[in-house]
C-alpha cells in the first residue's frame, strides 16, 4: 500500500488521548491486517481497484454544510430517522424516539463513555482487515446508539447516510443494547454526490442478557464502492437477526462477524441480492459458537443476471465448550447469464463432539419446468420469470416480522426483480 | 375444433413424432392411448407448447388458428389446458396468487376486466367442491408437499378455474388411488359440456371407465395406427399392445 506514512502523521494530531493511543494501536498492527487480504479478498480484489480511482488513505474532511439542503432527500422518510451526511452525525436532522439515546462519541458525558469505551476500537475485525483498519484510523465522527434496561421500541428507526463527498467517506457506529432492551434499525446509504466514491461502515454492536436486536441493511449504490464491517457480541439470552439486502454496486464487500459469548444465544443472519450490469456483491460472515446451546441460521439467497459477481463465505466456529450448539447454513444462488458468476464456500470448523450443524451451497438457473407449468395457465413469460424470481426471494422476505417492514421491502424487491425479465 | 395434420416432432435429433393425423369436434372426449415411449405425452406437450420440442413438420390448427409459432401462455389464453402428468411444485407462490394472476391473464386478453378479490374467492369457493379440495392447501406454495392425489386434484381444480375449450389429462390416473381417482373423472365429467373437448392421454383402460371415450385411438411409434369407439380399448386391456403389433 502506498502513502502508509501519511497515516501516521494523521494519528498524532488526533487530540483526544485515548484515541490517539487506540488508533496507533491499529496502525501498528496494519501489516497484519494486510496479510490476510490476499486470502480473504480473493475474488474481490477491492483494494487494487480502489487504489486506481480513490486516494484511499484520504479521510473525508467535513465541510460545514447547510443542512436544509439536504431535506429534499428526505422527505420520503416516515417515522423516527437518524441522519448522517458524509459520516457525520446531523443531530438536527434526524428525530429520535425518547427512550433511545443517539450521540456523537466525543459529546458523550463521563458514565456514557466508560460504557462505550468498552466496545469502541475493542469489537472489531481492524487486526484482520485492511479495510475496517482504514476506517479506524480515518473515520472523523462516531455515532453512539444506547438502549436502556428494559426498554422495548415498537417502532423501527431508520439510519439514513445520505453521501456528498466526491472521494473517501468513513462511517463509524457503536450500538449498545442493555439488559431485556429490544430495538430495531434499517440502514440505508444514498449517494447524492456527482462522481464515484468509496464508503465504509463498521458498526461494533453489543447485545445485553435478553436483549433483541433487529438490522435491515439496504445496499443499491449503482456505480459506487462500499465496505461494510458489522460485529456483534451477544450475551446470554440474546437475540439478533440481520438483513442484507444488496440490489447493486460496483463492488460491495459486506463483512458480518458474530460471536456467541454466553449461553442461549439466538442469530438470524438472511441475506438476498439481485444483481445486474456489472455489480459485484461479496458477503463474508463469521458465527463463533462460544459458549452452550446457542442457534445460529444463516441463509443467503442470489440472483445474478448479466456480467454481475457474487460472492458468499460463510464460517462457522463451534468452540469446544459449545456443546448443544445448533447451527445452519445455507446459500443459493441462481445465474440467468452465462457471463454472470459466483463463487461460494461454506466453511465449518467444530470442536465440540455434541452439535447439529449443516451447512450447503446450491447454484442453478431458472426452473424450466416450472416456467412451462406457469405459463401453460396463459401467464405470460416475463410475468411468469417475475414470479418465480419472487418465489425465490420470498424466503428470505417472509423471515422479516415486522408487517410494515415486510410490505416495504417487498415492495422493493418486487420492483427491483421486474428488472430481471426483459430478454 | 383442433385439427392436427402429418405432425412431427422431435426432441433434439430423436424423432419421436412421426406423421400424426388427429381431428377432435367440440363436445367430444378423445382417449390416446400406447405403450411406453409412443409419443403420448410428447403429443399432449406439443399442443400445449412447450418449446424442448421441435416441429419439424405439419401443422396443429386450433379454433382455425395456426398454433405452431404461439407460445404456451397463448395457447392457454386461446383456450387450451393441459393437466400435467407430473404437476411441478414451486416453492413461494401460492395456488391462490398464481391463480388470480392467471385467470386475470386470460380474462385481460378477452379484454374483460379482472375480478375483484370478492368474485375471485367466490369463483374459487364454487370451483373448490368440485374436486374437494381444502382452502389451506390452496394458500399453500404450488404443489409443493402434496400427495400424488392432492397434485392431481389441484390440476382439475387449475382447470375448473380456467375454463378451457380443449382439456388435455396426461396420464392424470397415474398415482391415484381408487377413489382419488373418482374424484378427479368426477370433476372432469362435471366440466364437459357440449361447448368444450377433452382429450384424455392413458396407458390403462381403467380411466376410461370413469371418463367415458367418444374415440379411442392407439398411438404407437409417433403414429396413431388403430382408431376406434370404447370397446377399442376394452379390446387393448385384454390383448395387450401386442395384438396391435402383430396385425400391422
Amino acid at each position: 500500500m502506498k502513502n502508509l506514512d501519511r497515516i501516521g502523521n494523521r494519528i498524532s494530531k488526533e487530540k483526544d488521548k485515548d484515541l490517539r493511543d487506540k488508533k496507533s494501536k491499529v496502525f501498528k498492527s496494519i501489516n497484519k491486517a494486510l496479510n490476510y487480504y490476499k486470502e480473504e479478498y480473493k475474488y474481490t480484489p477491492l483494494l487494487k481497484t480502489l487504489e486506481k480511482e480513490f486516494e484511499i488513505l484520504d479521510s473525508n474532511l467535513s465541510k460545514e454544510s447547510n443542512s436544509n439542503n439536504y431535506l429534499k432527500y428526505l422527505t420520503n422518510i416516515k417515522g423516527y430517522q437518524i441522519v448522517i451526511i458524509d459520516g457525520i452525525y446531523q443531530k438536527k436532522l434526524s428525530s429520535i424516539p425518547d427512550d433511545i439515546s443517539v450521540n456523537s462519541f466525543q459529546k458523550l458525558d463521563k458514565n456514557n463513555r466508560n460504557i462505550f469505551d468498552k466496545i469502541y476500537h475493542n469489537s472489531d475485525d481492524s487486526n484482520s482487515d485492511i479495510f475496517s483498519s482504514i476506517n479506524s484510523i480515518n473515520h472523523q465522527d462516531c455515532l453512539t446508539i444506547m438502549l436502556e434496561k428494559n426498554k422495548i421500541l415498537k417502532e423501527n428507526i431508520s439510519i439514513i447516510n445520505l453521501i456528498d463527498t466526491n472521494n473517501v467517506c468513513h462511517h463509524r457506529k457503536l450500538i449498545y443494547c442493555k439488559k431485556n432492551s429490544a430495538c430495531s434499525f434499517d440502514e440505508v446509504f444514498i449517494n447524492i454526490g456527482k462522481n464515484k466514491n468509496f464508503s465504509s461502515s463498521v458498526s461494533e454492536i453489543y447485545v445485553e442478557d435478553g436483549a433483541t436486536l433487529t438490522y435491515y441493511n439496504q445496499q443499491k449504490i449503482e456505480e459506487n464502492f462500499h465496505f461494510n464491517s458489522t460485529n456483534v457480541f451477544q450475551e446470554k439470552n440474546s437475540t439478533t437477526n440481520f438483513f442484507t439486502f444488496s440490489f447493486s454496486g460496483a463492488m460491495i464487500r459486506n463483512n458480518l462477524n458474530i460471536k456467541l459469548k454466553e449461553k442461549n444465544c439466538y442469530a438470524n443472519m438472511y441475506g438476498f441480492y439481485a444483481l445486474k450490469k456489472k455489480s459485484h456483491i461479496d458477503n463474508h460472515t463469521t458465527v463463533d459458537h462460544m459458549d452452550e446451546n446457542s442457534i445460529s441460521n444463516e441463509h443467503y439467497k442470489g440472483i445474478m443476471d448479466e456480467g454481475s459477481k457474487g460472492v458468499f463465505n460463510g464460517k462457522i466456529y463451534v468452540r469446544q465448550k459449545a456443546q448443544k450448539t445448533n447451527a445452519f447454513q445455507s446459500n443459493n444462488n441462481i445465474l440467468l447469464s452465462d457471463n454472470a458468476k459466483v463463487y461460494t464456500k461454506p466453511q465449518l470448523e467444530i470442536w465440540a463432539d455434541d452439535v447439529k450443524c449443516s451447512h450447503g451451497c446450491t447454484v442453478g438457473q431458472l426452473d424450466n419446468d416450472a416456467l412451462f407449468y406457469l405459463m401453460s395457465r396463459g401467464i405470460p413469460k416475463n410475468k411468469a420469470i417475475s414470479l418465480l424470481l419472487l418465489a425465490f426471494s420470498n424466503e428470505i422476505f417472509s423471515k422479516i416480522n415486522d408487517e410494515d417492514l415486510k410490505i416495504k421491502f417487498e415492495k422493493i424487491v418486487m420492483k427491483e426483480l421486474e428488472k430481471f425479465n426483459d430478454e | 375444433m383442433l385439427e392436427i395434420k402429418d405432425l412431427h416432432a422431435s426432441v433434439e435429433d430423436t424423432k419421436i413424432l412421426k406423421g400424426l393425423n388427429l381431428n377432435v369436434k367440440k363436445g367430444e372426449v378423445h382417449a390416446i392411448m400406447g405403450p411406453n415411449g409412443s409419443g403420448k405425452s410428447t403429443l399432449a406437450s406439443v399442443i400445449a407448447g412447450r418449446d424442448d420440442y421441435e416441429v419439424t413438420r405439419g401443422k396443429i390448427n386450433f379454433m382455425g388458428n395456426d398454433l405452431t409459432d404461439q407460445s404456451p401462455d397463448e395457447r392457454a389464453r386461446d383456450g387450451i389446458f393441459l393437466a400435467f402428468q407430473y404437476p411441478v411444485e414451486i416453492p413461494g407462490v401460492s395456488t391462490t396468487n398464481f391463480m388470480k394472476t392467471a385467470v386475470n391473464q386470460i380474462r385481460e386478453s378477452k379484454g374483460e376486466k379482472p375480478l375483484d378479490a370478492v368474485k375471485f374467492l367466490k369463483l374459487m369457493k364454487e370451483k373448490m367442491k368440485l374436486v374437494n379440495i381444502r382452502q389451506d392447501l390452496l394458500s399453500r406454495s404450488i404443489n409443493d408437499g402434496f400427495s400424488g392425489g392432492e397434485k392431481k386434484r389441484n390440476e382439475i381444480f387449475q382447470m375448473a378455474m380456467l375454463d378451457p375449450k380443449l382439456s388435455i389429462l396426461d396420464e392424470t390416473d397415474s398415482g391415484l388411488d381408487i377413489d382419488a381417482l373418482k374424484i378427479v373423472s368426477g370433476g372432469v365429467n362435471k366440466l364437459k359440456s357440449k361447448e368444450n373437448a377433452t382429450i384424455v392421454v392413458t396407458h390403462y383402460q381403467r380411466l376410461l371407465d370413469y371418463i367415458v371415450p367418444d374415440y379411442v385411438h392407439v398411438l404407437m411409434d409417433g403414429k396413431i395406427v388403430k382408431s376406434g369407439d370404447k370397446t377399442l380399448a376394452l379390446k387393448l386391456e385384454e390383448k395387450g399392445y401386442d395384438w396391435i403389433d402383430a396385425k400391422n
